[in-house]
C-alpha cells in the first residue's frame, strides 16, 4: 500500500515512516504543508497520514485543498490537538479519521489499514462470512456451521466491525467509536468484556477460534488456516 | 474731513478706534469681552507646557471627555447668544436712529416753513425758544457765509446740506465734553443754512446697556460653565482613577481587586460592574490554571517516579531478553497511564475553558444514559454488579454528546469501582418543568459526609478508595461538563450509599452564565 505521510517534526516522521515500510508500505513523506499537497495531487496513494499542524500550510486546509482538487484517497489526521471540537473540525474539513497524539503504532498501522480497505458504503453486502460464520446484515442473524446464535445489539455491531476488518487490527479504541461512539477511554474493560462474551457465544459451537486478541494492538478475526 | 451722509457707521467706528474710545468703541469692547471670557479656555490647554504639578491637574481635567463635552456646549451657548445680542444691538439701534431722524425731520419742515411764511425773525426767536427747552433739538443757523447767527450749536466752517454728524459741548454735563450730534443741514433758499440736531448719547448708552447686560448674563454663564465642567470632569475622573488604580494593582499582581461601584447605575458604574465580572471570570480561569499546574506537578511526580523506579530497576537487574519484556510492558502501562491522566487534566481544562467550538446538539438523555448502562453492563455483571436503568421517556436537552456520554459513563464507572461486588447500581433520569436530572445511586457503603463536597476536586481520593485504580480526575470531569451544560453535579448518601445526580437546564444555557 503506498502511503503518503506529512509530518514536520522529524523523529516521528522517521518512526512512523520506519514502522509502516517494516509492516510492508511504500511511504512517501513530506515536512511541509505545500511540499504534501504537491505530493498528494501529484501522485497515487491509497492513504494519506496528515499532521493538523504543519509550516506553511496547515493540515485543515491542506486536506480541504485536496478535496477542493478532487482527490478522494482517505486522510487520517496525525495531531496533538485532541479536543472533541478538533476532531469534529478535522473530519468535516474531509479527513476520514483522526488519531491524537501520543498515539501507540500499533493503533496507527491498525487504522491506517482499516482507512485502505474501507469499501464504499453501496458496496456493502448483505452478507458477510467467514469460514463457517455467515452474517446476514439485512436480517441481523448469525449462523455459524448452520445454527443460529442470538446476539445482543452490541454484540452484533462488535462482530460486524470485526468481520469487515477482516484479518486486519481493530483496535480498542477503533471499536469503542465505531461500536459506542464513545470518544474518550473507559478506565473499565467494556470492549475486553464484550469479545469475550462475543467469543464464548460463538465458541458454544465446535468450531475453531475467530477472534483473537492481538497484545498492545487490539482484535483481529482470523480464520485458522490464516493464522497458521 | 466731511462726513456724508450714510457715512454714519463707517465714521462712528473710525472715531472709535481713536481718542474717544470710552464712549464710542462700546460694541468692541463687546466682543473683546467675549474673548476674554472664551480666552480661559485656550489658557487651560496652554498651562500644562508649563509643568508644573498644577497645571498638570488642569491639564488632565481640561482632558477629560465630560470638560470637553462642557466646553463645547458653553462655546455653542455663547455663540448663539453673542449672535442673539448683536441682532438685538444692531435692530435696537437702527430702531431709535430712525426715530431720532423723523423727529429731525419734523422738525425741519416746521422751522422751513415759518421761515418761509413768516421772516428770518420769527425763524431766529423760534430757533433761540426751542433751543432752551428740556430735552431739546440742537439748532444753528448759518448765513451765506457761514457765521453763526442763532443756536447752540457752536459757530464752525459753513455747513453742506444733507446729514451729518456734529460735535457739540453739553453745558447741562460735567465734564463738557462735546456731545456727538446727529444733525439735518438744509438751505432755506438765499444762503440761509439751517441744521436741526440730536444728541444720539442716548443711543450709545442703550448700546452700553445691552452690552453690558450681555457681559454680565455671558461671563457668569461661561463662568459657570467652566467651573461645571471642571466639577463634572473631577467627578469622571475620580472613577476612571478608580478604574485605573484597580487595573494597576491588579497588573501588580493582586487579581482580588475590584473595581469599587456606587450601585448608581450610571453608565461608568455599569462599565465598572461588567469589568468586575470580567476580572470574575479571569480569576476564575487563572485558579482553574493554577490549579492544573499545581496538580499536575504534584500529583503526576508520584507514577512519573515510579516509572522512573522501574526503568532503573530493569537497567540494574533485567538480565534476559524476557527480564526487559516485562519491564517495558510495565513502564509502558505506566506511560498510558500517565497519558490518560493527562488527558483527562487536559480534557477538564478545555471544558471549563468553555472552547466555544464544542458542538452542541439537541440530544435525549435518557437514550445517552440507556447507550452508557448498556455498554458497562456485561462489565458490571463480570464484577458482581447489578447496573439497571428505569424506562424513561425522552429528555431532551441541549449538549454535547461527547462529554455528556462520558460525564454519565465517569458516573456508572465510578459506582462499579468504589463498591462491592453484590452491589445494585440504578441509573434513572428525572424530568421538571426546567430540568433533567440523571441520577447514579447506589446501595453501597456510601461516603463519608466530610469527604462529599471533596469529591469534584481534581485528583481528590476519599482514603477508602486510594486502593482502587483511578486518577482521581472522574467527577472532576462531570462536574465541568455539568457547568458547561449550566448545570451541576450534586453527590449525596442516600438511604444507603451513594446519590450523583447530573442536574441541567433544558434550554440552552446563555452562554457565560452559571460557572464560577
Amino acid at each position: 500500500m503506498k502511503v503518503l505521510l506529512v509530518e514536520d517534526d522529524q523523529e516521528t516522521l522517521d518512526y512512523v515512516s520506519r514502522g509502516l515500510r517494516e509492516s510492508g508500505h511504500a511511504v512517501d513523506t513530506a515536512t511541509t504543508g505545500r511540499d504534501g499537497l504537491f505530493l498528494a495531487t501529484e501522485g497515487e496513494f491509497d492513504v494519506l497520514v496528515v499532521d493538523r499542524m504543519l509550516p506553511g500550510l496547515d493540515g485543515l486546509t491542506l486536506v480541504q485543498a485536496l478535496r477542493g482538487s478532487g482527490v478522494k484517497a482517505p486522510v487520517l489526521f496525525l495531531t496533538a490537538l485532541g479536543g472533541v471540537g478538533d476532531r469534529v473540525r478535522g473530519l468535516e474539513a474531509g479527513g476520514d479519521d483522526y488519531l491524537v497524539k501520543p498515539f501507540a503504532f500499533a493503533e496507527l498501522l491498525a487504522r491506517i489499514n482499516a482507512l485502505a480497505r474501507r469499501p464504499p458504503l453501496s458496496d456493502m453486502p448483505i452478507l458477510l462470512r467467514a469460514g463457517d460464520l455467515e452474517v446476514n446484515l439485512l436480517k441481523r442473524s448469525v449462523h455459524r456451521q448452520g445454527r443460529s446464535i442470538d446476539l445482543q445489539p452490541r454484540e452484533f455491531q462488535l462482530l460486524e466491525v470485526l468481520l469487515r476488518n477482516a484479518d486486519r487490527v481493530v483496535t480498542r479504541t477503533m471499536l469503542l467509536e465505531a461500536v459506542w461512539n464513545f470518544h474518550f477511554d473507559p478506565r473499565t474493560n467494556i470492549v475486553e468484556t464484550h469479545i469475550s462474551r462475543l467469543r464464548s457465544k460463538l465458541a458454544q459451537h465446535d468450531g475453531p477460534d475467530l477472534i483473537h486478541t492481538i497484545r498492545g494492538a487490539g482484535y483481529v478475526l482470523r480464520l485458522p488456516v490464516e493464522q497458521t | 474731513m466731511q462726513p456724508q451722509p450714510g457715512d454714519a457707521g463707517r465714521h462712528r467706528r473710525r472715531s472709535g478706534n481713536g481718542s474717544q474710545s470710552g464712549r464710542t468703541s462700546l460694541s468692541k469692547d463687546g466682543v473683546d469681552g467675549l474673548r476674554n471670557t472664551v480666552a480661559p479656555l485656550t489658557a487651560f490647554r496652554r498651562w500644562p507646557r508649563a509643568r508644573l504639578p498644577a497645571a498638570r491637574i488642569v491639564q488632565r481635567f481640561v482632558r477629560t471627555n465630560s470638560f470637553r463635552l462642557a466646553a463645547l456646549y458653553l462655546a455653542i451657548f455663547i455663540g448663539s447668544a453673542l449672535l442673539l445680542g448683536i441682532a438685538v444691538f444692531f435692530q435696537a439701534k437702527a430702531a431709535l436712529e430712525r426715530d431720532i431722524e423723523a423727529r429731525i425731520e419734523i422738525e425741519m419742515v416746521f422751522l422751513r416753513d415759518q421761515f418761509q411764511t413768516q421772516g428770518l425773525d420769527v425763524l431766529r426767536r423760534s430757533v433761540d425758544v426751542r433751543g432752551k427747552g428740556v430735552s431739546a433739538l440742537d439748532y444753528l443757523l448759518q448765513d451765506r457765509s457761514g457765521a453763526h447767527l442763532e443756536g447752540e450749536i457752536p459757530a464752525q466752517a459753513r455747513l453742506t446740506p444733507g446729514w451729518t454728524t456734529l460735535f457739540v459741548p453739553e453745558a447741562t454735563e460735567d465734564d463738557g465734553k462735546p456731545e456727538r450730534t446727529r444733525a439735518l443741514v438744509a438751505d432755506l433758499g438765499g444762503g440761509l443754512l439751517l441744521a436741526v440736531g440730536a444728541d444720539i448719547g442716548q443711543i450709545e448708552d442703550l448700546e452700553h446697556a445691552i452690552v453690558q447686560a450681555f457681559a454680565w448674563t455671558v461671563g457668569p454663564a461661561a463662568l459657570l460653565g467652566i467651573v461645571g465642567g471642571l466639577l463634572l470632569s473631577r467627578a469622571f475622573l475620580r472613577k476612571v482613577d478608580a478604574i485605573g488604580r484597580t487595573a494597576e494593582a491588579i497588573i501588580a499582581g493582586d487579581l482580588s481587586q475590584r473595581i469599587p461601584t456606587r450601585d448608581t447605575g450610571d453608565d461608568l458604574d455599569r462599565l465598572a460592574g461588567t469589568l468586575n465580572r470580567m476580572l470574575d471570570r479571569i480569576t476564575v480561569l487563572m485558579d482553574s490554571l493554577r490549579q492544573v499546574s499545581s496538580d499536575v506537578a504534584h500529583d503526576l511526580r508520584t507514577p512519573l517516579s515510579r516509572l522512573r523506579q522501574r526503568l532503573e530497576g530493569a537497567r540494574l537487574r533485567a538480565r534476559s531478553t524476557s527480564d526487559y519484556e516485562v519491564a517495558i510492558d510495565a513502564a509502558l502501562t505506566e506511560a498510558d497511564a500517565l497519558l490518560g491522566t493527562f488527558e483527562a487534566v487536559l480534557r477538564i481544562a478545555q471544558v471549563e475553558g468553555k472552547t466555544s467550538t464544542l458542538p452542541f446538539e439537541m440530544l435525549d438523555l435518557a437514550e445517552l444514559a440507556e447507550t452508557v448502562a448498556d455498554a458497562y453492563r456485561p462489565d458490571a455483571e463480570a464484577s458482581g454488579h447489578d447496573l439497571t436503568t428505569a424506562d424513561h421517556p425522552p429528555a431532551m436537552i441541549w449538549g454535547n454528546r461527547d462529554l455528556l456520554t462520558q460525564a454519565i459513563a465517569n458516573l456508572v464507572e465510578n459506582a462499579m469501582r468504589h463498591t462491592p461486588a453484590g452491589t445494585r447500581i440504578t441509573v434513572s433520569v428525572g424530568i421538571s418543568a426546567e430540568r433533567v436530572t440523571l441520577t447514579v445511586a447506589d446501595d453501597g457503603p456510601g461516603v463519608p459526609s466530610a469527604d462529599l463536597p471533596m469529591l469534584t476536586r481534581r485528583f481528590y481520593r476519599a482514603e477508602q478508595s486510594r486502593s482502587t485504580p483511578g486518577n482521581g480526575l472522574g467527577l472532576a470531569l462531570v462536574s465541568a461538563v455539568a457547568a458547561l451544560h449550566g448545570g451541576e453535579i450534586h453527590l449525596w448518601n442516600g438511604i444507603s450509599g451513594l446519590r450523583a445526580g447530573l442536574s441541567l437546564p433544558k434550554e440552552r444555557p446563555f452562554i457565560g452564565n452559571n460557572q464560577s
